[in-house]
């Protein structure tokens, strides 16, 4: 255990480029055994290319990985879990054909360079896993079956299993709640305890400063500032981030008082996911959704816009029920929705941006026996380009070749143009950068302007605050408080939340 | 990539790929030609060779339709066949003992021969769009299904012995171009126009490149991949016909290893396997430089096995550069947006 | 829903779907109820079975394999080819098996680098391989039938267990191969289950990215899993050879319908990540039933593959209609998981 305590885990002076750019530019971190240390950074600050050369994804151009006392210029996916490094990503990783037993057991296996598995040993193997973090799951369930914070916790298990010397954690905490976190905590405490040097990824500074002694911020692949946690301040640590004085002022237009409805949700139910969800939306307000992952906001949202099947309840739309179930029907009624997923649920990547432009309503640019009206195509598309200022030379570049801000400016622009009363917007500025992001909650303030309304879907408690009327919180499916325009307040909000 | 898409604006030469194609295609010609002077180029063997470009031309477009949508058609002949023995067979039961049929009882014939292919196609649409099977797997069912049901009606055995005017839509000419070539070149402008010129054809490259995509932007994907089934089986059952009217006979046999043939083309014009690109003109250049090979290997007096294991080996070495290029691509973008 | 009581649903529905059937025929015909029928319908089975057992885990992985056929008659046929060349003529079976099993092996190795280094999608892959392995075995290696194969394979084709001589009715023989048959059967689910390899097919199937940070080489699993595949296509081969008592290249050809439908019949899902060889087993054993025995039930012979067609068709409906069920019991724990 002593020498556990004292060995040191990380990089020197790792470079990594992709084609000649650069994604990581001389970056070196050093985690002790039995320390908490945080890796903060903004999307494409370096962060996950740098996971992915610890587990062994990538290959470093040069420097070193430090594990002990051993050193690597690089490592294979194999070496890495032998040399006891774990990673615990955003989507858990899990096989969901695969029992939780075996899904907590195989990396042990793997380790040990098994060529066989016993039914027994597996079982055993699992049991002391979830035991050793005090948790209790059927381990003979198929993973598919499982609830999210559970697989949670199955990866946990299965990453702090035999042999862990260095574990990453990225954004653990985003489907947790509360409780879960709080347990999340004590389970990180215990293998702290046994001498693992833990990272954690996470951009919820309350918790890093709750849990992590020491911290390295990335930007733009260099590190800009690390040291010990209680040296940092919550605003210092944003700040270099995203290295500007961000400004989050409120710039959500004034909202004239008004009767209107453009939408009314009554008593929406899809058990067990929500059930009996009312609220309605006036013309030009900014209304926000948030909720932990799995709260069913998600759901909801689509269940509004008919991708996600609802039992009972009505949507109502300028005074008529529209029928549920149906995208179409939604889009008739003037809904629109942009998916939080940009790349795989918003874009057509490898199309031409003028494509994805008119994705929505193609139908419109019909001309007589189904023919495309080309010119009013090409007319449409350089009109969005020029409104959004989206920037391009050639409007029939593959979409795939615009930076992340101006992919979401693609996606917005296409539900912009069927100029739906009330756009549905999942995770607007996910994975943008500031400038842009900035950039496009103010396209969202100039539409509620001229009296669009929308309904913003988002744990980004900061940007609700900046831009929304109100905000409903989501919590196991139901509405559990709602925040008016002078309640918004991002501590009670987080509160709310967990 | 986009230079493959950019063809919308600027017309179809500035497709490299089909830029490419056409050069491949000449130097094929070229070399067989210099090879086999006496037997290769010669009038006889190009006649002959417009007069089986055709019916394998029609099946890899009908393939070509579901592989832009990111599926794959595997019924394809099965459909043809069944849709050419039911056009005989009625041919055939009208006709008796005579040599002749009148005109109005071959085109009812050709007609049911179309209505089964739609069927076909709709059977397909409803596995596929409607329930949701794999497309392989879907069409590999019915493709034994449709075959199955073809070789029970006929108990295995062909048809033949057609009229006299069906057979002359096959063998003849029109204007100095063999019949089923000039229908060939009206399917192809049709289809083209369908994928190019029509909102149908922009939503199957839509729901080919991102199928969530396409149902998160409700341009009813389901609809659009009912229809390419559906035209798929229609294309078939037309190249079917063809073929029947060609060599007078139909079998529930026929144009067994045209499947493998057809993948070969559609792959060696340019669609992509994963659905959302791909072009007609690069389908029918692939096409001839497939069959400019047939005949030359033919003149050379290769077996015709080995055109077989000529055809696997184009399919492998066309798949292989396509993943090298992609590499190369995809790490000059990833290189892209990390600079931007 | 427990996925172990679908999978139990899935392999009990064989099983009622065996006995119903076999209830009607052998009401039909009673000599359907003889040892001796039960037993053709083992040794019709042996050879589609092996067969099965290679591309039940290829679909898990969540591949197709369309090349075995082509892999197995090329591994038998050559063999035979090889042994009459080199006057090999021993009295043992070990030479020609193992001649077989090793040159399918070799085959399977060339699916591995198509598949597994370059990534080119199964499907394409195979079909391109399946058509160079047969057109290079009927250029070079030989296209005619060869009826005088080595004495041991001849003496093998009825080398019986058993010999039961019931007071009526034909003489009811067992084959031997029923033996090895059974425990290659066992070992394959073993492999599956019971080691590191298996699992990590069932891995793959199940999510590849999830399989690579565990830290299985997806290409090495690949590599291995078309190789095995091979080498069990080449046994098979071998051993239809010496059941057939002739080595015939034309042969196999186009019987890969019929063995993937037995194996997603059998309750494999073609995505990949299910399938478990009981199921294959039943899966089999149904064709086999259906093939051998329609007869009897006043079907023609020439309406078993339109049988065998709609079984698969009705089989993916119900399968299909099953997952649509169970997804959406599960979207609610996973459509969060998609969007982030």
């Amino acid at each position: 255990m002593v020498t556990l305590l004292t060995a040191e885990y990380g990089v020197e002076n790792i470079v990594k480029s992709f084609g000649g750019a650069r994604a990581l530019s001389g970056v070196s971190l050093s985690v002790k055994g039995g320390e908490v240390h945080c890796i903060a950074g903004e999307n494409g600050s370096g962060k996950s290319t740098l996971i992915k050369i610890m587990s062994g994804v990538h290959a470093p151009d040069s420097g070193l990985i430090r594990l002990g006392d051993k050193s690597f210029t690089q490592l294979s996916p194999r070496e890495a879990v032998r040399e006891g490094v774990q990673v615990i990503f955003q989507d858990f990783s899990l096989l969901p054909n695969l029992t939780v037993a075996e899904n907590i057991a195989l990396p042990t296996y793997i380790l040990k360079n098994s060529r066989l598995l016993s039914k027994k040993q597996t079982n055993q193997l699992a049991t002391n896993a979830l035991d050793l973090i005090g948790v209790d799951i059927d381990i003979n369930a198929p993973v598919a079956d499982i609830s999210i914070a559970s697989k949670q916790l199955i990866a946990i298990a299965r990453a702090t299993n035999l042999g862990v010397k260095m574990l990453f954690m990225d954004e653990p905490t985003t489907a947790l709640t509360r409780k879960e976190i709080k347990r999340l905590f004590e389970v990180v405490e215990q293998i702290k305890a046994r001498g693992v040097a833990t990272v954690f990824v996470s951009h919820k500074i309350d918790e890093i400063q709750e849990i992590c002694n020491t911290i390295t911020i990335l930007r733009n692949g260099e590190v800009v500032s690390d040291g010990m946690m209680k040296d940092f301040k919550r605003q210092g640590i944003s700040q270099a981030m995203t290295g500007l004085d961000v400004s989050e002022t409120r710039i959500a237009p004034k909202l004239k008082k008004s009767n209107d409805k453009v939408i009314e949700v009554k008593n929406l139910t899809t058990k067990p996911t929500f059930s009996n969800v009312s609220f309605s939306i006036a013309p030009g307000e900014i209304l926000g959704m948030t909720g932990l992952l799995g709260s069913g906001r998600t759901e909801l949202a689509e269940a509004i816009f008919g991708q996600y099947p609802v039992d009972s309840g009505e949507v109502i739309v300028d005074g008529k029920p529209i029928h549920l179930n149906s995208s179409s029907a939604a889009l008739k009624a003037g809904i629109g929705y942009v998916p939080p997923d940009r790349l795989t649920q918003g874009l057509f990547l490898e199309q031409s941006i003028l494509n994805n432009l008119v994705a929505v309503g193609i139908d419109q640019y019909q001309s007589s026996g189904g023919r495309l009206a080309k010119s009013r195509l090409a007319e449409a598309g350089d009109r969005w380009i020029k409104d959004l200022r989206i920037k391009t030379k050639n409007p029939l570049n593959p979409v795939s070749s615009l930076s992340g801000g101006n992919q979401q400016r693609v996606v917005l622009a296409k539900w912009l143009a069927m100029n739906p009363h009330l756009m549905i917007l999942n995770g607007p500025t996910v994975g943008v950068d500031i400038g842009s992001k900035r950039e496009i909650l103010e396209i969202i303030r100039d539409r509620a302007q001229e009296g669009m309304s929308f309904l913003v879907v988002s744990d980004d408690i900061p940007e609700l605050i900046q831009i929304c009327h109100r905000v409903i919180v989501i919590k196991n499916g139901q509405i559990s408080k709602e925040f008016s325009e002078e309640q918004l307040d991002e501590t009670v909000l987080y509160k709310e939340l967990s | 990539m986009n230079e493959r898409f950019s063809k919308f604006n600027t017309g179809l030469l500035a497709d490299r790929k089909i830029t490419q194609l056409m050069i491949f295609t000449a130097l094929t010609f070229f070399i067989l030609s210099y090879v086999s002077k006496d037997i290769f180029f010669t009038s006889a063997n190009f006649i002959s060779m417009s007069y089986q470009i055709p019916e394998i031309a029609i099946l890899s477009i009908a393939l070509m339709l579901s592989m832009l949508t990111g599926g794959i058609d595997l019924s394809i002949v099965s459909i043809s066949n069944a849709a050419a023995l039911v056009a005989s067979w009625v041919m055939t039961t009208k006709m008796g003992d005579s040599e002749n049929l009148s005109n109005k009882w071959i085109i009812i014939a050709c007609v049911l021969g179309t209505v089964v292919g739609v069927l076909a196609g709709a059977v397909n649409s409803i596995l596929i769009a409607r329930l949701n099977v794999t497309p392989i797997l879907a069409t590999l069912a019915t493709m034994t299904l449709f075959n199955g049901i073809a070789i029970g009606m006929t108990n295995g055995e062909s048809v033949s012995g057609l009229p006299e005017q069906f057979m002359r839509v096959g063998n003849g000419t029109f204007f100095g171009i063999p019949t089923p070539f000039v229908l060939m070149i009206f399917i192809a402008i049709a289809v083209g126009f369908l994928i190019n010129r029509t909102t149908l054809g922009l939503k199957v490259f839509l729901v080919g490149t991102n199928r969530k995509a396409a149902q998160y932007s409700v341009m009813g994907d389901r609809k659009v991949i009912a229809w390419v089934y559906l035209i798929s089986g229609l294309l078939s059952s037309l190249a079917g016909l063809i073929i029947a009217s060609r060599t007078s006979a139909a079998s529930p046999d026929f144009g067994s290893s045209y499947i493998l043939l057809a993948i070969v083309i559609v792959v060696l014009g340019g669609v992509n396997p994963n659905g959302g690109f791909g072009t007609v003109t690069g389908v029918i250049l692939a096409t001839a430089v497939l069959q400019m090979v047939a005949s030359g290997f033919n003149a050379l007096r290769y077996s015709q096995f080995f055109y077989l294991a000529a055809q696997g080996g184009v399919l492998i070495f066309v798949m292989i550069l396509n993943v090298v290029l992609e590499r190369r691509r995809v790490n000059r973008s990833i290189a892209k947006s990390l600079r931007s | 829903m427990d996925f172990k009581k679908l999978l139990l649903r899935n392999e009990t529905a064989l099983i009622i779907a065996i006995v119903i059937l076999s209830l009607v025929i052998g009401a039909k015909s009673p000599e359907f109820f003889t040892l001796a029928n039960l037993f053709d319908i083992f040794r019709s089975s042996f050879v589609q079975l092996l067969f099965a057992l290679g591309v039940l885990i290829v679909i898990i992985s969540g591949g197709i394999d369309v090349s075995f056929p082509a892999v197995g008659i090329f591994a038998g046929y050559t063999s035979v080819v090889l042994m009459q060349h080199f006057e090999w003529n021993p009295e043992n079976l070990l030479l020609p098996i193992a001649l077989s099993i090793v040159i399918g092996t070799i085959l399977g190795a060339i699916n591995s680098i198509a598949i597994a280094s370059f990534g080119i999608p199964t499907l394409i892959a195979t079909l391109g391989t399946s058509g160079i392995f047969r057109g290079l075995m009927l250029t070079f290696i030989g296209s005619s039938f060869i009826s005088d194969i080595p004495i041991a394979l001849d003496k093998f084709a009825t080398a019986d267990l058993l010999k039961i001589q019931p007071e009526e009715g034909t003489l009811a023989r067992l084959h031997i191969l029923i033996i090895p048959i059974a425990i290659i059967t066992i070992l394959v689910s073993l492999l599956l289950t019971r080691t590191m390899f298996g699992r990590s097919v069932y891995a793959l199937g199940g999510g590849v990215e999830a399989t690579r940070r565990l830290g299985i080489s997806i290409k090495r699993t690949q590599a291995k899993i078309y190789m095995l595949v091979g080498g069990l296509s080449g046994l098979a081969g071998i051993l239809y050879v010496s059941l057939q008592r002739k080595a015939n290249p034309y042969d196999l050809t186009g019987s890969e319908l019929d063995i993937i439908a037995a194996v997603v019949l059998g309750g494999a899902s073609i995505m990949g990540g299910y399938g478990t060889v009981f199921g294959t087993v039943l899966g089999v054993l149904l064709i086999s039933l259906i093939k051998g025995n329609l007869i009897l039930l006043g079907v023609s012979g020439s309406w078993q593959r339109a049988a065998v067609g709609a079984l698969l068709v009705i089989g993916i409906t119900v399968q299909a209609i099953n997952e649509s069920k169970k997804a959406k019991n599960r979207r609610v724990s996973t459509s969060d998981e998609a969007a982030e």
